[in-house]
């Protein structure tokens, strides 16, 4: 039972760091001029590996329970839906918005509406209207904050209360159970080895993501509107289009994670989701995206979210509660954004 | 449109403005808090869960008057932590204080247990929910209080009037010799302290304190300064705007509560006001009517190639 709970953590830290390689070849700049980096910056760059790491060896070795199979596959499915919703929401905090706080509200909406549509007539048919609202969530977020220039903070706090204002009064606030079986649930209980099919999709969204990021016009000209935005309109980009973009894949990337999320539970309320801005930010921030924009990975947010949920599940195997998970992840997005900040005036930025 | 709404709504709302001055002292407090903050130019997230840790912090200290006393002063520390982290440390005042939401959100489950705390001193609490000049409950009047100190503070002292120059052009301001920094701090300090009151006031007079307690408050209290013309950009604004926005804003939600609307339909209406009022002040008009001249004049070159790169992946 030891040896393999030893094996199971190595092979986890092992993908981690495989993953890390490949985020740090692609955000890094070709053109940087070589320098010794500031002891600020390095922990800005490269801390989340060295953290990441140790914070599994120490579950691994301290905490009763961590290195277990079935745990290691419930984080994952845990921390799919987050994951998902973390890479997408990335192209925003990338755009210089600070985040979609409307997460909240799309996550929850996506889950009840796989549930409860396709309960009632095909999952076709309850995937088809998801997108759709998704596609309004981006749009809408998007135009007011691209468009009008309306803080994206505001914008999307609203869009939340307005969102979930909809879903509760169309739902009732009534829970929905999906059927016992079908392929919603075949999908959320699906494994292989350790990992479910929900993390399996993570990683291909987030590929799909990162050389969306890294080899298109679009990607490029996101982190350029990141880093300036006025250069990059004075060059005559259309920096509304680019921007509409980065809230239409949060909005997509929301979407999925609820579908994922309803298909692990195989209930959905509009409840379920509160606390996946906060968390997916938290990972996105730990990752190295910087909240200040134009600089930022899609798969160093996943080492963000590997991050995130190994706390959270430390936290929880140790019995402490809600409110010391909270304030972990609070203090964690503090941490991680002022570390940026300081590496940044170090940097003379 | 703040006017046309108010006065749509306001014969309904006439008949009880007891229920709704109550209503708008609470959010209008903490929007008036939040006004010094927003008039420099920055943002306090943090006011809803200081609102909370205040009143639970209150209501685990036996001695009544202490734990005012404590719940101020835990206020002006985390108004103090605010200011550090967006002066000293550089972090951006929506992110720094976001990070402080979620922290004293928990701070709140940790110190209360996760269950409401019973205010020892009820009778204290129960006289506090009584009206103590004609019809006014001492939450009125310290609102009306406050209203009044920040407005004189923001008007009348140098230090307040200042907090226009920072939010209108911190360069200049300090060009100008104003200690941009301090000015700052004190603005967080009195939103901290000003949203720690209301968790008093609140705690009071529910007799408990409720670790979830303002959530609602978050939105509502944006929306009373959004509305009532405060410039997120900071420096433009009044304690009047505010307490104009915070009224109509009040009578409103009373009006919906008594026509039998429900919360979550009430929430779609607030989340729309506040929504409107955000993309609607001079800066978005400006930026709209430039961008429909630039698109009139033949839109721009770039603009191709961005868009195939997002079709692809709401195809796939």
């Amino acid at each position: 039972m030891t040896s393999e709970a030893s094996g199971e953590a190595t092979t986890t830290s092992e993908a981690a760091a495989r993953t890390a390689d490949l985020g740090d070849r692609g955000g890094a700049d070709p053109d940087i001029k070589r320098r010794k980096l500031h002891v600020l910056e390095q922990m800005a760059n490269r801390g989340i590996f060295f953290f990441t790491a140790a914070l599994v060896l120490i579950a691994a070795l301290f905490i009763d329970g961590f290195a277990s199979l079935e745990n290691i596959t419930d984080v994952f499915h845990r921390a799919a839906p987050i994951g998902i919703v973390a890479v997408g929401m990335t192209f925003v905090v990338i755009s210089a918005n600070y985040l979609d706080l409307s997460v909240v509200a799309q996550v929850a909406t996506a889950a009840v509406v796989l549930i409860g549509v396709s309960n009632n007539s095909n999952i076709p048919m309850a995937i088809g209207l998801a997108l759709l609202i998704a596609l309004a969530y981006g749009i809408v977020n998007g135009v007011a904050v691209g468009v009008f220039k309306a803080n994206a903070v505001i914008v999307t706090l609203s869009t939340t209360f307005i969102g979930l204002g909809l879903l509760r009064w169309a739902s009732g606030g009534s829970i929905y159970f999906g059927p016992s079986d079908g392929p919603i649930r075949s999908f959320g209980t699906t494994e292989i080895g350790p990992f479910p099919l929900s993390m399996i999709v993570l990683v291909v969204i987030a590929i799909g993501l990162h050389f969306l990021l890294n080899r298109t016009t679009f990607g490029f000209l996101l982190k350029s509107y990141g880093s300036n935005r006025n250069a990059t309109r004075l060059a005559g980009v259309n920096t509304a289009l680019v921007v509409v973009g980065a809230f239409l894949i949060s909005a997509l990337g929301s979407t999925i994670g609820g579908f994922v999320l309803a298909a692990f539970s195989n209930t959905a309320v509009s409840a379920m989701s509160s606390g996946f801005d906060f968390e997916a930010l938290a990972a996105i921030i730990v990752g190295g995206t910087s909240v200040f924009g134009g600089k930022g990975s899609v798969l160093r947010t996943l080492l963000g979210v590997v991050f995130v949920s190994v706390l959270t599940n430390i936290m929880v195997l140790s019995g402490l509660g809600f409110g010391y998970q909270q304030m972990a992840i609070g203090a964690l997005i503090a941490a991680a954004v002022s570390v940026d900040a300081l590496a940044r005036r170090a940097a003379g930025k | 449109m703040v006017a046309t709404g108010t006065w749509i709504t306001q014969p309904v709302a006439f008949t009880s403005y007891q229920v709704t001055l109550g209503r708008i002292a609470l959010v209008g407090l903490v929007a008036l808090g939040l006004t010094a903050v927003i008039l420099m130019g920055e943002l306090d997230l943090s006011v809803a869960s200081t609102l909370a840790v205040a009143g639970v912090v209150m209501a685990s200290i036996d001695n009544l008057a202490l734990g005012i006393i404590a719940a101020l002063v835990v206020g002006l520390l985390i108004g103090a932590a605010n200011a550090f982290l967006v002066v000293v440390v550089g972090i951006n005042s929506f992110i720094a204080t976001l990070g402080m939401l979620f922290l004293l959100r928990g701070l709140a489950f940790v110190i209360s247990d996760e269950e409401p705390v019973r205010l020892s001193n009820i009778d204290a609490g129960i006289s506090f929910g009584k009206p103590l000049i004609g019809e006014f409950t001492p939450r009125i009047l310290l609102f009306i209080f406050t209203f009044i100190v920040m407005h004189l503070f923001l008007t009348r002292v140098r230090v307040g009037r200042e907090f226009y120059a920072v939010g209108g052009n911190r360069q200049a301001a300090r060009d100008a010799g104003i200690p941009v920094r301090r000015r700052i701090f004190t603005g967080f300090m009195i939103s901290g302290l000003v949203a720690a009151g209301s968790g008093v006031i609140n705690a009071l007079e529910r007799t408990a304190a409720d670790p979830t307690a303002g959530s609602t408050v978050l939105l509502s209290s944006f929306a009373a300064a959004i509305v009532g013309g405060i410039l997120l950009n900071g420096g433009r604004g009044s304690v009047f705007g505010t307490l104009l926005g915070a009224t109509s804003l009040g009578i409103l939600q009373v009006a919906l509560t008594l026509s039998v609307v429900q919360v979550d339909v009430q929430n779609i209406i607030i989340g729309s006001v506040l929504f409107i009022a955000v993309i609607s002040d001079p800066n978005s008009i400006r930026a709209v009517s430039g961008s429909v001249r630039s698109f009139l004049r033949g839109g721009s070159v770039l603009s191709k190639p961005s868009v195939d790169p997002k079709e692809a992946t709401n195809n796939g």
